[in-house]
């Protein structure tokens, strides 16, 4: 916690801009226009060499189409097998959602900086997460599983539109048995929803913290990360313990093409995760 | 002196004691097993509910669409605030998620002792200004449909 | 006339119709030179090959939103007698239009190839200091940051650069205020002062020297020395314009909601001028397409601007979505967050956003402006 930005490790591929040949494996519906690909690259010496850190993206090219920046969902202790969680939103996504297993894209990553897992032993995890903002954490969530004695309490702090849109929902029961408190909330139920319904950052009500020893990590719409941000500073968790995961329009993903520009932070370099005290000065800046 | 318990929620537990003790003399304890409709939209508003255990939700009703659940209550919230609020009627529906029980303040009761204690009416519409606050706030944030 | 070649660091006099010979052992030695010429109005950068390419006789008056050539009498006639046109030499350095990579689907599989054409050797002819400045700016962002742009530095590795040092300044310049000019510091290959009998050249690497091979070149005098300094105490003098740097970034941070923001973005047209003609804007999009069956794609990257409506585009909207916004971000970019981002100033001074605004915004008038209220 006593950097500015969030840990940048980064990998520079040879020629930046090539994509590399990736195979889909496998296609995973999760809600109404959202599914999770599985894919894995075609070369052998780069399936085996891959490595990402949670909150890292890849840059997902459709020939013709274009690339879109997609964050890394699944295990990075399996990273031969990528996962990406993608939502139908412009021309390149709604053509990846076309892909079928077998079908080949490009893969250029991994890019940016990842999530801090390596406070002090027994620091504990608050994940918050809102809609599709899950997938970047999902890495964070597994690796924790793994080594859970190394934390404190963990605190999964979820929500989505509706119970239809929630995410990998098939998985929180594993989750809260290795020891992730789970919570999950709706903004808007019928009759048959059982849970909470209310926004993502209500979810702070239900919940106590330790202000000295916890770490906030939270990704979701730019607005949700606001208030998640004003309830964690209402606790008392200091600025530099809170870490959000932000999304800024990317075509190069290498500090290039200028795009992704936040004040001086380049999201796809500096961020996407970045510690909220390092961008205090820029965050909620109207049209910034 | 009542013992502060978890489920008190800030409403209750910011009270000063003198106050605390006198607003929860006129509580009463209600159990609703699950499902069953606490009250009606548009029913008489006759308590402040806290949740002490289980989950409320707080429903409205839409034509051609069915019920929709806006906001669930679960233990330490308030609900049903327009027990001192005029006109005091319900503005929603309320509804056990599952096995819930609460403490239902007698709202006519509570307002003619704010009005004869003033001090204590200022304590209790300060906590209540609190809890509606907050959860304007986060209505808000609901009306923007931030996820769509 | 001494047969070797001049020492690195000499500063040599050379006739000036001797200029030719040092052209002709650049194309001999493989280089496309590349200088100043008059074409349509203006004075903008191309192909030249021969002395008299040059805008010979021909000087210009810069203003806000204003640019004009103007012939001078016989007797000053220079060949270097202007300060900078909209040209810059990123056109050369990072393309507007660049072919990154081709694909081709072969049994349903893809193959992506990237362009093996060979990076040109360019001559650079008539840097100005401004410029030189620019050209290391870029070079930080393309090849000295985390990542390395192989097509920046391809053509990078091969420049050779011929600079002047300005004998006149129009109104557009600061570049004294930026530290870039009006001498041309450092970077250069060779470096030229126009006097009006002689180049005074000075010798800036062993490629430099190495064109001077066959051009009749001595040992510049003091008296030489002299005059060349005072040609560019002159352009220092005409120099009336100044930009504060020595608050920056602080003041422009503090000051991201001022009111100010709307006055100039009432005024800005969010044209991209300015972008197009700034030596150090650096932006580019990238344009995906493919044949009609599918089977084959490029990936072309493109000059952008942040001034595009799109080019804060995520899903949703913009996240600029109006000029104030956009106008903010380039200001705010070039003269505050570009010295966090690459530990100097994005901006040399050399006034083209200036003089090619179509409405006349001064960019030191704007961070003037910013400060003045900050001062309330």
């Amino acid at each position: 916690m006593s950097t500015a930005f969030a840990s940048t490790e980064l990998r520079s591929p040879v020629d930046p801009m090539l994509p590399r040949l990736a195979t889909i494996q496998g296609v995973k519906p999760e809600a109404y226009g959202i599914s999770t690909f599985s894919m894995s690259f075609v070369d052998a010496d780069e399936r085996a060499a891959f490595r990402f850190q949670p909150g890292q993206f890849n840059m997902l090219y459709l020939p013709g189409y274009g690339e879109v920046a997609i964050s890394l969902c699944s295990d990075p202790a399996t990273p031969q097998m990528l996962g990406h969680t993608v939502r139908y939103a412009g021309s390149v996504t709604r053509a990846i959602g076309r892909l079928k297993p077998g079908d080949t894209l490009g893969v250029r990553g991994p890019y940016g900086s990842h999530w801090p897992l390596n406070s002090q032993a027994g620091t504990n995890l608050v994940i918050v997460a809102g809609g599709i903002g899950l997938a970047p954490l999902r890495p964070v969530v597994l690796s924790v599983l793994r080594r859970r004695d190394y934390y404190g309490r963990v605190l999964l702090l979820y929500g989505a539109r509706t119970p239809a849109d929630l995410l990998y929902t098939g998985e929180f029961d594993a989750w809260r048995e290795g020891g992730i408190d789970v919570h999950v909330t709706v903004d808007l139920a019928d009759e048959n929803w059982k849970g909470q319904v209310g926004v993502v950052p209500q979810l702070f009500y239900r919940i106590r913290v330790d202000h000295k020893n916890t770490v906030v990590l939270t990704c979701g719409p730019e607005i949700m990360m606001r208030f998640v941000i004003y309830e964690a500073l209402a606790r008392r968790i200091p600025k530099e313990a809170i870490y959000l995961s932000m999304e800024r329009n990317m075509k190069c993903a290498v500090g290039f093409c200028g795009h992704c520009q936040f004040g001086p932070t380049f999201i796809c370099k500096q961020g996407p995760v970045l510690n909220f005290a390092a961008i205090e000065p820029f965050f909620g800046k109207e049209d910034f | 002196m009542p013992e502060q318990t978890h489920w008190f929620g800030s409403f209750l537990s910011h009270l000063s004691p003198r106050v605390q003790e006198k607003v929860l003399a006129l509580g009463e304890a209600f159990h609703y097993s699950e499902g069953t409709t606490i009250f009606h939209e548009g029913d008489p508003s006759l308590y402040l509910y806290i949740v002490k255990s289980g989950q409320v939700a707080i429903d409205v009703h839409v034509p051609s669409k069915g019920r929709r659940s806006i906001m669930t209550a679960g233990p330490g919230d308030l609900f049903s605030w327009s027990a001192l609020v005029e006109p005091r009627i319900e503005t929603a529906a309320a509804r056990a998620v599952e096995e819930t029980e609460a403490l239902g303040i007698k709202g006519g009761a509570l307002m003619d002792l704010c009005r004869e204690d003033t001090g204590l009416g200022f304590e209790v519409y300060h906590e209540l200004a609190e809890v509606i606050s907050a959860r304007l706030i986060a209505t808000r944030l609901q009306l923007l449909d931030v996820f769509a | 006339m001494p047969p070797n070649l001049p020492r690195v660091s000499a500063s040599v006099a050379m006739p000036k119709p001797a200029l030719q010979q040092v052209f002709d052992n650049l194309r001999t030695a493989g280089f496309l030179l590349i200088g100043p010429t008059v074409r349509d109005g203006a004075i903008v950068l191309d192909e030249i090959e021969r002395l008299h390419d040059l805008p010979f006789g021909w000087t210009d008056q810069q203003e806000p939103g204003r640019y004009r050539l103007k012939k001078v009498p016989d007797r000053e006639a220079q060949y270097f007698g202007f300060s900078v046109g909209p040209h810059s030499w990123k056109q050369f350095l990072h393309p507007p239009r660049l072919r990154l990579f081709s694909g081709e689907k072969n049994n349903g599989s893809w193959v992506f190839r990237a362009p093996q054409e060979p990076a040109p050797h360019y001559a650079f002819i008539g840097v100005h200091g401004c410029d030189l400045a620019a050209i290391a700016i870029q070079d930080r962002v393309l090849i000295g940051s985390e990542f390395r742009d192989p097509h920046y530095a391809a053509r990078r590795e091969n420049v050779f650069t011929l600079a002047v040092n300005c004998g006149q300044a129009s109104s557009s310049c600061f570049c004294a205020s930026m530290k870039t000019g009006p001498k041309a510091a450092a970077g250069f290959d060779l470096a030229m002062t126009e006097l009006p009998d002689i180049f005074l050249v000075e010798i800036g690497s062993e490629a430099g020297s190495e064109m001077m091979r066959e051009a009749p070149w001595e040992a510049a005098t003091a008296f030489d020395l002299g005059r060349a300094s005072r040609v560019l105490q002159r352009a220092e003098k005409q120099i009336a314009r100044q930009m504060q740097t020595d608050d920056l970034p602080d003041v422009l941070y503090e000051h991201l909601e001022d009111a100010h923001w709307d006055e100039v973005g009432a005024r800005c047209l969010s044209c991209a001028n300015c972008t197009l003609v700034c030596p150090t804007c650096f932006c580019t999009t990238v344009e995906d397409t493919s044949n009609l069956r599918g089977t084959a794609a490029e990936r072309v990257r493109v000059a952008d601007s942040c001034f595009n409506r799109d080019f804060s585009h995520v899903h949703g909207g913009n996240i600029r979505p109006t000029i104030k916004s956009r106008y903010r971000q380039w200001l705010s970019h070039k003269l505050a967050s570009w010295i966090d981002q690459f530990g100097t100033s994005g901006c040399v001074g050399c006034g083209r956003c200036i003089t090619w605004c179509p409405v006349g915004i001064e960019i030191n008038e704007e961070v003037n402006s910013i400060r003045a209220k900050a001062a309330k």
